[in-house]
């Protein structure tokens, strides 16, 4: 893609690199559209992330909500699902969150979120999108304006939120390193700590808008970085590392190892099952495999669907909340029915510690119990157009797998699979590939090679 | 169908309804124009009462954050009180979100260069076309600036400018009786004080809730003002004092109710001011005659220019004048304060006179030099204006023509103007003489050579 400016318009919502691809215009014209879209009377919520940027993408949300005749509610610098739990409290319309998440210092983006919290529906999200588009947004007249105001109660609700589901003072025992990455985690972390005596030591936790300690990327080789070297000096029992706005979470073990990020749903799914056995879980196909064996140990199914959390919100508003036990992305972004199926950092950094409780173990400890899993990922340069006739010759090499080709084309057999697909956000495929034991080195470098053949 | 000029887009700035016309993607694109021309540094930002203002504000402050700037909100508050904190603090310029006396459903942005001033000519011309261009600067992450919240300062810096302008004690000693009437405008934020706190005024007043809309029609006019004509009879005040929403503009009610012309509020300001500075007077070119008399007993020039207190400031600032405004727009613009339309200080010097003198207001206007001034306005088709004119000229061959702005024709003791107006499709007619009937007689004659 020549001149790519990292502006994306999408059904997520709108993202971008501000003063390069994302302008101040975008944002108010995205906003306004989306005050247009929401029904009038009842208040709009919205928070942001501690990007300096977020001030003036702020401003320009606020200006447009109001323009729009929407009550604004702020919530100041939050965390994302602090701002979706605040929804369904405050009986409000939807929300925005202003948050570039885990991308690097200079992006940002609006996320859109529905009355409950939630994130939109493709149904939604394209109907928000053809009001943006068709830039006929409804500005009401002088006397019809909303009002802004502050509501600074929204993270102290949110932890006697989390303190109804978890036991927290439960969790006094355990010494937990935690990388809040200059974000919103560490808000709500000090937070929790003055109220109910945590032992949580906290890095980088000075909340900042420009530069940030590291890339807020929430992977085991992020965390072996940053937490591995304090894990043993402070004798931890866990670690965690959160991205910008904590929807994030990756974790470190006591012996300072990082944990791929590819084991918190398995790790969830397990705690989840054995409270409610029986339950779906719902993920991607790109995701491990390791899942339907848990799920297969608490008689529960796995269902999967396309990448992107488009597909998986559509495929949970398929089911009542109370057949779903879990619902997640091999990122680590994982989404629990206690929670309204919002990604939140914290509340599976809680599950995690909770579950280290009730098994007497230590995090190594407990993840050693799970089988071995190898996953193998890969990314090939390819022109939009090539990409079916790669998947046809995929397919014609290996006939003897079951084939699902909802996203790409992913083809498994009982100790392994591989997926390829299109990336939502870069002109590239991605190939992944995945064994119960070593890694599948062979299957990995054949697909590889012929990926590469049509690029 | 009349054009109704719901959204005007022109060198004084974005003016229009709010709704669909002015909307808060203009605000926002013309405020990030605005950052991109000044550069990057502090920008005031403010506004009069309007119940758009928050909404227009937010658009204007994510516009000048995304060009760089980093923005200093000082929320309610009177124009020139923003244009003196502009100057003030040294800020790279200011935006007053204020449609001035326009009613409550329009609103506007208005720009101050660095010297908390109105651009000049050619400035207004390059951020307009720079308006146009939408290549504005675009800062980064790293770039991004800070919104810093002032809304006391400001006040102070004013009142303070004003009182070394006049004779606190003398004011102060007499605790005058003054009614106000602030029509809950950004006046309602600062006058009370101001007349009660600093000058020693004992205040009745009526509008000054700022949370409020508009009780009456916005513009401060003799048949606006019947509620303040009322409270001054009531409560016996020496002085009513009227400001308009954006509180530049003053009207005066005398101690018998009675709303002075706009012209004699403009002359009792130049006969104080001339009294303590020096320098010139420019007036407009439909400022009375009175004018000339006073400066001419003080000995000083006045110069006239076209209608718009741009025009006015514009000349002030070329010829370092001492005083200046606009008689029909109740505008008394003083440099030593800030060379912008300010109430405070025309009601400062109004005191103050009363003060020195120990005259009521109803004898320090009988003492001007007295002229009867009348104005009327009409519809009229553009094409036809060059030849309205032309009749009128022709018409009086022995009058003093000036074509400045429309046409004045200019005796030794009478003028008339007309005019096309800036902001609606009028022709403006205003005729001064001697005398009534002197007056009436321009008046009817001129009306007859314009219909024919």
């Amino acid at each position: 893609m020549r001149g790519d400016s990292g502006l994306r318009i999408s059904h997520v919502g709108l993202r971008g690199i501000v003063g390069r691809g994302l302008t101040a215009g975008h944002i108010l014209d995205f906003a306004a559209a989306f005050g247009t879209f929401l029904e009038p009377g009842r208040p709009v919520v919205v928070g942001r992330d501690p990007r300096a940027s977020g001030r003036m993408v702020w401003e320009g949300v606020v200006s447009a909500l109001m323009a729009c005749g929407h009550e604004v509610i702020d919530l100041g610098v939050v965390s994302t699902p602090v701002v979706q739990h605040a929804l369904q409290k405050l009986d409000a319309a939807g929300g925005i969150a202003i948050s570039a998440s885990h991308n690097a210092a200079e992006w940002n983006a609006l996320r859109f979120l529905g009355p409950r919290g939630t994130y939109l529906s493709t149904a939604e999200a394209g109907e928000l999108l053809d009001i943006y588009h068709l830039r006929k947004f409804r500005f009401l007249e002088w006397d019809e304006l909303g009002e802004l105001r502050f509501d600074g109660g929204a993270l102290d609700r949110y932890i006697d939120d989390l303190a109804a589901v978890f036991d927290l003072p439960g969790l006094r025992g355990f010494r937990v390193v935690v990388d809040c990455c200059n974000g919103t985690s560490a808000l709500i972390l000090r937070r929790m700590i003055d109220r109910y005596g945590l032992d949580f030591v906290l890095i980088n936790e000075r909340v900042e808008g420009v530069q940030f300690a590291h890339e807020p990327t929430t992977s085991a080789r992020m965390v072996e970085l940053q937490l591995g070297p304090l894990m043993k000096p402070l004798s931890a029992h866990a670690g965690f590392l959160f991205d910008v706005d904590s929807d994030r979470v990756a974790m470190a073990d006591e012996q300072g190892r990082g944990v791929s990020e590819e084991m918190m749903l398995p790790l969830l799914a397990d705690h989840q099952l054995s409270r409610g056995p029986g339950k779906i879980v719902i993920t991607n196909l790109s995701s491990s495999a390791l899942l339907e064996e848990v799920a297969g140990k608490h008689g529960g199914r796995v269902l999967r669907v396309p990448v992107g959390r488009q597909a998986a919100m559509d495929a949970l508003s398929a089911h009542r909340p109370e057949q779903i036990a879990v619902a997640g992305e091999g990122t680590g972004a994982v989404m629990m029915p206690q929670f309204r199926f919002i990604y939140d950092g914290i509340a599976s950094m809680l599950a995690v510690l909770t579950m280290l409780r009730e098994r007497g173990r230590p995090l190594g400890a407990l993840l050693s119990e799970y089988p071995q899993y190898s996953i193998l990922k890969g990314e090939v340069r390819l022109e939009s157009p090539r990409v079916p006739e790669l998947l046809v010759d995929l397919l014609e090499s290996y006939p003897d797998g079951k084939i699902d080709r909802s996203d790409g084309l992913r083809v498994s057999w009982p100790d392994r699979w591989f997926h390829v697909r299109v990336s939502h956000t870069e002109p590239i495929i991605r190939v992944i590939c995945e064994q119960r034991g070593a890694p599948p080195q062979e299957l990995f470098d054949s697909l590889m090679d012929k990926a590469r053949s049509y690029s | 169908m009349p054009r109704e000029h719901l959204l005007k887009i022109g060198v004084s700035g974005v003016r229009g309804v709010v709704g669909e016309f002015l909307t808060p993607a203009l605000a926002l694109h013309f405020a990030q124009a605005f950052g991109t021309y000044v550069g990057r540094g502090r920008v005031v930002a403010g506004r009069d009462t309007r119940t758009s203002g928050p909404m227009l504000q937010h658009a204007v402050q994510c516009g000048l954050l995304a060009a760089g700037c980093d923005v200093v909100d000082v929320g309610i508050l009177p124009t020139p009180t923003i244009q003196i904190y502009v100057e003030h603090i040294r800020a790279r310029g200011g935006i007053g979100l204020t449609a001035s006396h326009n009613p409550p459903e329009y609103n506007a942005l208005k720009l101050f260069n660095k010297e908390g001033q109105f651009f000049n000519h050619y400035e207004r011309n390059e951020l307009i076309d720079l308006y146009h261009q939408s290549d504005f600067a675009q800062a980064t992450n790293a770039e991004i600036g800070q919104v810093t919240r002032d809304e006391g300062t400001a006040k102070g810096v004013h009142i303070d400018r004003v009182l070394a302008k006049v004779d606190v004690e003398r004011i102060r000693r007499r605790r005058f009786r003054v009614a106000l009437d602030a029509v809950n405008g950004a006046g309602s934020v600062m006058t009370p004080g101001f007349l009660v706190d600093s000058l020693g005024c004992r205040m009745d007043a009526i509008s000054i809730d700022p949370t409020k809309v508009f009780p009456r029609i916005a513009e401060p006019r003799p048949d606006t003002l019947g509620d303040l004509a009322a409270l001054v009879r009531k409560t016996g005040a020496e002085v009513g004092f009227a400001q308009d929403p954006d509180a530049d503009r003053l009207a005066i009610v005398d101690e018998q109710g009675r709303v002075l012309d706009n012209d004699d509020v403009l002359a009792l300001a130049v006969l104080r001011a001339l009294a303590v500075v020096p320098g010139d007077v420019v007036v407009n070119l439909t400022t009375s005659a009175a004018i000339d008399d006073i400066a001419l007993g003080f000995g000083r020039r006045v110069y006239r220019t076209p209608v718009g207190e741009a025009n006015v400031v514009e000349t002030m600032q070329a010829v370092k004048a001492a005083i200046g405004g606009e008689g029909s727009a109740g505008g008394v613009i003083f440099p030593a304060v800030q060379l912008c339309r300010d109430s405070f200080t025309a009601m400062a010097f109004l005191l103050d006179l009363m003060a020195e003198t120990g005259k009521t207001v109803s004898q320090l206007v009988t003492a001007l030099p007295q002229y009867v001034r009348k104005s009327g306005k009409v519809a009229f088709e553009h094409g036809r204006l060059g030849g309205l004119m032309q009749a009128l000229e022709e018409g009086f061959p022995e009058a003093e023509a000036d074509r400045t702005d429309g046409l004045k024709l200019i005796w030794a003791d009478r003028w008339l103007h007309v005019r096309a107006s800036n902001t609606e499709p009028l022709l403006r007619l205003a005729v001064e003489a001697k005398t009534e009937g002197a007056a009436e007689k321009l008046y009817q004659t001129a009306w007859g050579l314009l219909a024919a």
